[in-house]
């Protein structure tokens, strides 16, 4: 692209952006700011930060967004100034890599070849047509099949030509990394990012924002959890979280799959990956009344469990799983005038209150834990986009590392009296092992011409 | 401690640092003999290596963990030693250039000493966490690796470059490859690297788009992976502008590599994220 020159040249923005210079610089400033992000931690409160750095810093980082560095303003403006260079140069240097790829290398000239990188010549008194064909014979034999251009002064031009259209490789790299920045922002404006908190057997049909937790997203369906497994090595470490979910839409159960941390389900795009986990206590109370009337009251934590004939609610405030061997809770009672009071309830140890001027007797049948799974639910359209892109970008690489334009011209002419053997090779890629080809096909030469080394 | 993978890696150690030694005299006398002599020491290393990977590997079922020796801090020294070693391998057979071997194995064997007798390391085999149990892990980590190991020996020969006057004397610092081989070669090496340094944050994307839901999450280990992509793309480009030619790539390969190492071990024991090797 260094010499290239089009119709859009005399523009001096365009000029600007065609630049590699303006590449390298945009890569180093890139490349430093973004250590501020790993340094300042991110997402925090404006009063964590206040705090951690004091009010004049807290001015800069407020300022320059530096608690969300990576969609800040002017980040965002680095990288699009980096997009558009690229697309400029790209663009750029289009017409130039079309010249390079048309062109057809074969139609060289003895000066020619006497100035590309890798060169020999020999030459050989006489007309010689028997070593003319042995020459070329070993030509085919080291470098490979070639093509043949007959010249006007009788000359010959053989040449082998290998991966031409790696010039495009470059290009498929470039544009790939294109492809990724707009699959992540297609992503960002059509997808959501969202989390779900369910109990065991509880089902639901929104998530909740991950940006905003009073913000609610609605799938267009409803997804329950019916058990949750967590498994821990002898060592104490985790070993699998596991949430049997079922997707039900329209009423229908359509869909069941145990999910586990690298392992997600994914129903009309959106998809559900295991989290975290809590467990939440859930405590089983008989109460009877004096009239002898009795009833089961299922109370889990943070829920209010009514039984209105009798005018009675209880809460769950405590759960120990193990005092001196049973589980005691601590209940919240309220009674039909809205007074509250607590009691602490041990199994196997029933208990009488009193509330509303009405004596209740609690025994409590059973405490157990039951789980929460935590549920990350996301939605992005663009991560096929970016998949593509990714693929496009190693794709590309591979070529831009491993095929290069060679090309090995041997020329059979004759200059007077002389015979002359020219042989030339230029490569774009990858010269040393170019070279050591090349060397090889010039002492082939050599043998043949008896100048053996 | 009795015969065990340990035991075979820490033998591994000091081969390497004999091999680095060799390397050292071959340069520094010139000795033809003591070159070859440094390359079957390497090799018997990485021989030596090689079945200590493979026994902690069998350990591992016996202990009923069962995971590709891939998923600590010691497992991942052990395995960038490994790599670099088989890259410079490479590399010496490519050029027939051993000198750069006294550049390249010193890296194997100071990462093969921190592991082996750091006391912030722990050798033991422990069994993976939930998020640690996939394919992706091993792709991501072999190809980061690859990466790593690549900009290792491109950063012994950006140091190679930087001493080297340009003179052709009959010093010391002369018969070290010229500036051109050396420019050619750091560049083949660094974007071989480049190439395994972008596959590996490609599969660590994927890994982390199926585990936690996003490929991207700005975690710092994630963004200082993309720092030193930024490095190293500026090091590509630099041949290609006027004036940055030349030393100042040496130099970019010497930081690449510092940003390589700070990605490896400085996020995990200065900074917090997601990836937890340092700490556990
Ligand atoms: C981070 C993003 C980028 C990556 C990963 C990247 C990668 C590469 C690679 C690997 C090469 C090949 C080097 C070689 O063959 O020696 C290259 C060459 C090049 N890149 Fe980029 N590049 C990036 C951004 C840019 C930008 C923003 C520009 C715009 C100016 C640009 C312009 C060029 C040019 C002009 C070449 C030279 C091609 C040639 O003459 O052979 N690149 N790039």
């Amino acid at each position: 692209m260094k010499n290239t020159k089009n119709s859009s040249g005399s523009n001096p923005v365009w000029q600007f952006f065609t630049s590699v210079r303006l590449a390298i610089f945009l890569l180093i400033i890139l490349a430093i700011t973004s250590i501020i992000g790993t340094i300042i931690p991110q997402g925090e409160s404006m009063q964590f930060y206040l705090d951690k750095y004091g009010p004049d810093m807290f001015k800069v980082i407020k300022a320059l967004k530096l608690d969300d560095t990576y969609h800040s303003w002017w980040y965002l403006t680095l990288l699009g100034l980096f997009s558009v260079n690229l697309i400029v140069c790209t663009l750029n240097r289009l017409p130039f890599t079309i010249k390079l790829f048309k062109r057809d290398y074969i139609n060289v000239t003895a000066d020619y070849l006497r100035r590309v990188t890798f060169r020999r010549e020999w030459r050989i008194s006489g007309d010689r047509p028997e070593l003319k064909e042995k020459i070329l014979e070993i030509f085919e034999k080291v470098a490979g099949s070639y093509r043949h251009k007959k010249l006007e002064n009788g000359d010959d031009v053989f040449m082998v030509e290998s991966g031409k259209w790696s010039y495009w490789g470059l290009y498929g790299l470039h544009i790939s990394i294109l492809i990724i920045f707009a699959g992540a922002v297609f992503g960002s404006v059509t997808g959501f990012k969202g989390r779900l908190m369910l109990l065991e057997g509880e089902t639901s049909d929104h998530a909740v924002a991950s940006s905003d937790p009073s913000k609610k997203i609605p799938l267009g369906f409803s997804i329950r959890c019916d058990r949750f497994f967590v498994d821990f090595y002898d060592t104490g470490a985790p070993k699998e979280f596991r949430s049997d979910l079922t997707v039900i839409d329209n009423g229908k159960e359509v869909m069941k799959k145990s999910i586990l941390v690298n392992d997600p389900l994914t129903y009309k795009g959106v998809t559900f990956y295991q989290s975290s986990y809590q467990s939440i206590p859930e405590v089983s109370v008989q109460v009877s009344d004096t009239s002898g009337a009795s009833r089961t009251l299922v109370i889990p934590a943070f829920q209010r469990v009514s039984w209105p004939e009798a005018g009675i609610t209880m809460g769950l405030m405590k759960f120990l799983p193990n005092v001196h061997g049973v589980p005691a809770v601590s209940l919240w009672i309220g009674d039909s005038t809205g007074r509250a009071d607590s009691i602490w309830l041990f199994k196997g140890g029933p208990k009488e209150i009193s509330a509303g001027g009405k004596t209740y007797k609690l025994n409590m049948i059973d405490a157990s834990e039951r789980y929460m799974t935590g549920l990350q639910v996301k939605k992005d359209p663009g991560v096929w986009i970016v998949w593509l892109g990714c693929t496009a970008l190693i794709l590309g690489f591979a070529i831009v590392f491993w095929v290069g334009h060679r090309r090995t011209w041997l020329y059979l002419g004759q200059d007077g009296k002389d015979m002359v053997v020219l042989l030339g090779g230029q490569t774009n890629k990858n010269r040393l092992k170019f070279e050591q080809d090349f060397e090889a096909v010039a002492q082939a030469i050599d043998e043949v011409t008896g100048e053996g080394r | 401690m009795t015969f065990s993978s340990s035991y075979l890696l820490s033998i591994t150690t000091f081969i390497y640092l004999g091999a680095a030694a060799l390397y050292l005299i071959h340069w520094v006398f010139r000795v033809e003999k003591v070159g070859l002599l440094a390359t079957f020491v390497t090799l018997a290393g990485l021989i030596c290596q090689t079945a200590g990977i493979g026994m902690r590997w069998v350990e591992s079922y016996q202990l009923g963990y069962g995971h590709a020796p891939l998923s600590n801090l010691y497992e991942s020294l052990v395995f960038f030693a490994w790599v670099t070693v088989l890259v410079y391998l490479i590399i010496e057979y490519k050029t027939k250039k051993r000198v750069i071997g006294a550049f390249a194995t010193p890296f194997a064997t100071l990462a093969m000493a921190y592991a082996s007798f750091s006391p912030d390391v722990q050798d033991t085999i422990q069994p993976l966490i939930p998020a640690l149990q996939s394919n992706w892990l091993i792709a991501h980590v072999i190809t980061c690796f690859l990466g790593y190991a690549s900009f290792a020996v491109a950063c012994g020969m950006g140091i190679m470059y930087l001493v080297r006057g340009s003179g052709e004397g009959k010093g010391l610092l002369s018969s070290l490859p010229s500036h051109k081989v050396l420019d050619e070669l750091m560049h083949q090496t660094i974007i071989f690297g480049f190439l395994w340094l972008s596959v590996g944050i490609i599969t660590g994307a994927v890994w982390a788009n199926q585990a936690w839901g996003t490929y991207w999450s700005w975690d710092p280990k994630e963004t200082w992976s993309l720092i030193t992509w930024f490095v190293y793309a500026t090091a590509l480009h630099a041949r290609f502008v006027r004036g940055w030619q030349g030393k100042r790539i040496a130099l970019l390969s010497i930081i690449g590599f510092i940003s390589v190492i700070f990605t490896y071990f400085g996020v995990n024991f200065l900074l917090s994220g997601l990836h937890s090797y340092g700490s556990s």
